[in-house]
């Protein structure tokens, strides 16, 4: 009832004015945080231990690795998520006016599609890791 | 030009285009999709299921297209835009992709070193030649060039170094492709499955005559295998004509295993005659090829690692081809 009654919507959809660049660059930062241990770390790992190595204790690391960026992922998305309210693509997207109301909501989405993408590039880095038996 | 003009043009001018994938295909000893080894097998089913795929995906791309374009004209609420945009523009992508990921993924060759492979071939990549060492049961290595002998059915391993640039080891018909680096081993297994006689290349531009560095590659039956190499191990007599080999200098850079001439800038000549081309895969093995490469090998081959040898008399050179169609 709730949900198809704009109004209710209306009211229960966060509303801010912050030009909060954070929100907006969270994501991707997990993402080449995230990146970089992850190749940092099985590049030292398989340097000192040679080709043959099994990948083993690495890929512990990159798994917990992924947990943590992909719940930092989660809750920045389920912020931004509030800003609007709906589904991803929001009926109401206006962003004609220059309001800090209109920017704030547009900033938001830029963030909410970014934390997506950023979800999905975390996830295409580990799958690798999931395949692979030894450093070779 | 008319329109019509220029479109026949075109049409006549990028027509053999058109051809060259089919060409390609009719050539099956320098082909992963005609696979004699266990890799080529795995990327010719990679290949196919990929293409399967990319029919269904261009057949409902443009059949979504024709009906965007033909179809009947009713507006469809944005609410179903934004859904099409985002299942099909975003999750469907996404999906696919990572089940592609997967499936190459799957494909990687799981060896460690630790499982010995039946047969180890040292392979030395030079421009625009190749360098190829077998090693024996002994520990000792066998030396020869611009030919690679594998037995089928087992795996061998290919220990690969460069001399100067990176160029790339690959026999599309046995498996995929391995760099070979200056400064560094890289190891790369093959095993074959079928016999045959394939085209191995060099698959990184390393020079001008960079699409002239190939090989071929004999795929023997074990028994025949073992045959081959102790053959091509056992060096030859000193013959008529190795006195002149010698004295013109050949000898200097060129082995032939056996007799005083044990020059290592060059290939090793000792089993020259029987081989399947000469120059790395450049010209079928002939007097007047022979003779043309003693005269200007770099009319054969840009910026090639050999003088010329225009300067000696004909006779001469006629003795040195006569010399070399003997190494057997
Ligand atoms: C300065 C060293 C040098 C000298 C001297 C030299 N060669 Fe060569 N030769 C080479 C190199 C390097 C190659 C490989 C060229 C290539 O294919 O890129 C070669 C290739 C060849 C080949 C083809 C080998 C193959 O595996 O197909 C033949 C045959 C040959 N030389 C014969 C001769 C003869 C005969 C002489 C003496 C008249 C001679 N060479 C003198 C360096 C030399
Ligand atoms: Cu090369």
């Amino acid at each position: 009832m709730s949900k198809d009654n704009p109004v209710i919507a209306e009211i229960r959809r966060e509303t801010g004015s912050g030009t909060d660049l954070w929100s907006v660059i969270i994501s991707p930062s997990i993402w080449a945080l995230h990146f970089l241990v992850c190749y940092v770390s099985a590049a030292i790992y398989c340097q000192k231990l040679g080709r043959d190595a099994p990948l083993s204790d690495i890929r512990v690391l990159v798994i917990a690795v992924t947990v943590l960026a992909l719940g930092g992922i989660s809750w920045s998305s389920v912020r931004l998520w509030r800003v609007h309210d709906r589904s991803l693509t929001d009926d109401d997207f206006e962003y004609e006016h220059n309001t800090p109301e209109e920017r704030h909501r547009f900033l938001s989405h830029v963030a909410l599609m970014l934390c997506v993408l950023s979800a999905v590039a975390i996830i295409y880095v580990t799958i690798p890791m999931l395949y692979l038996d030894s450093c070779r | 030009m008319q329109q019509g003009q220029r479109c026949s043009f075109l049409v006549f001018r990028l027509a053999p285009l058109a051809c060259v994938p089919l060409l390609v295909g009719c050539v099956s000893e320098q082909s992963t999709l005609h696979p004699a080894g266990e890799d080529a097998a795995a990327i010719a089913d990679l290949f196919w299921v990929m293409a399967a795929g990319t029919v269904v995906i261009w057949l409902i791309v443009m059949g979504i297209t024709v009906y965007a374009v033909l179809g009947r004209k009713r507006p469809k609420t944005e609410r179903f835009a934004d859904r099409f945009i985002l299942i099909g523009g975003v999750a469907f992508p996404t999906i696919t992709l990572a089940a592609l990921l997967i499936f190459g993924l799957a494909l990687l060759p799981d060896w460690v070193r630790s499982d010995r492979p039946d047969l180890r071939v040292h392979i030395t990549a030079e421009q625009y030649w190749w360098r190829v060492a077998y090693e024996m049961p002994d520990g000792s290595l066998a030396n020869t060039a611009n030919e690679l002998h594998l037995p089928a059915g087992q795996t061998a391993e290919f220990v690969l170094n460069s001399t100067d640039v990176i160029h790339s080891f690959w026999i599309p018909n046995l498996g995929g492709k391995m760099d070979v680096i200056p400064g560094r081993t890289n190891l790369w297994r093959l095993k074959p499955t079928e016999a045959g006689v394939y085209r191995g290349v060099c698959a990184e531009f390393c020079g001008p005559s960079h699409a002239l560095m190939a090989f071929p590659v004999v795929v023997h039956e074990p028994d025949g295998f073992e045959a081959w190499l102790a053959g091509e191990a056992a060096g030859v007599e000193e013959r008529r004509g190795h006195a002149l080999f010698v004295s013109t200098g050949c000898g200097a850079c060129h082995a032939v295993r056996g007799t005083s001439a044990d020059g290592a800038v060059g290939p090793d000549l000792t089993h020259f005659a029987s081989r399947r081309t000469m120059a790395a895969g450049t010209l079928p093995i002939a007097p007047e090829n022979l003779q043309g490469w003693l005269v200007d090998p770099s009319h054969h081959k840009p910026d090639v690692r050999m003088p010329g040898y225009a300067s000696l008399e004909e006779t001469e050179r006629d003795a040195l081809v006569s010399y070399l169609l003997n190494l057997e």
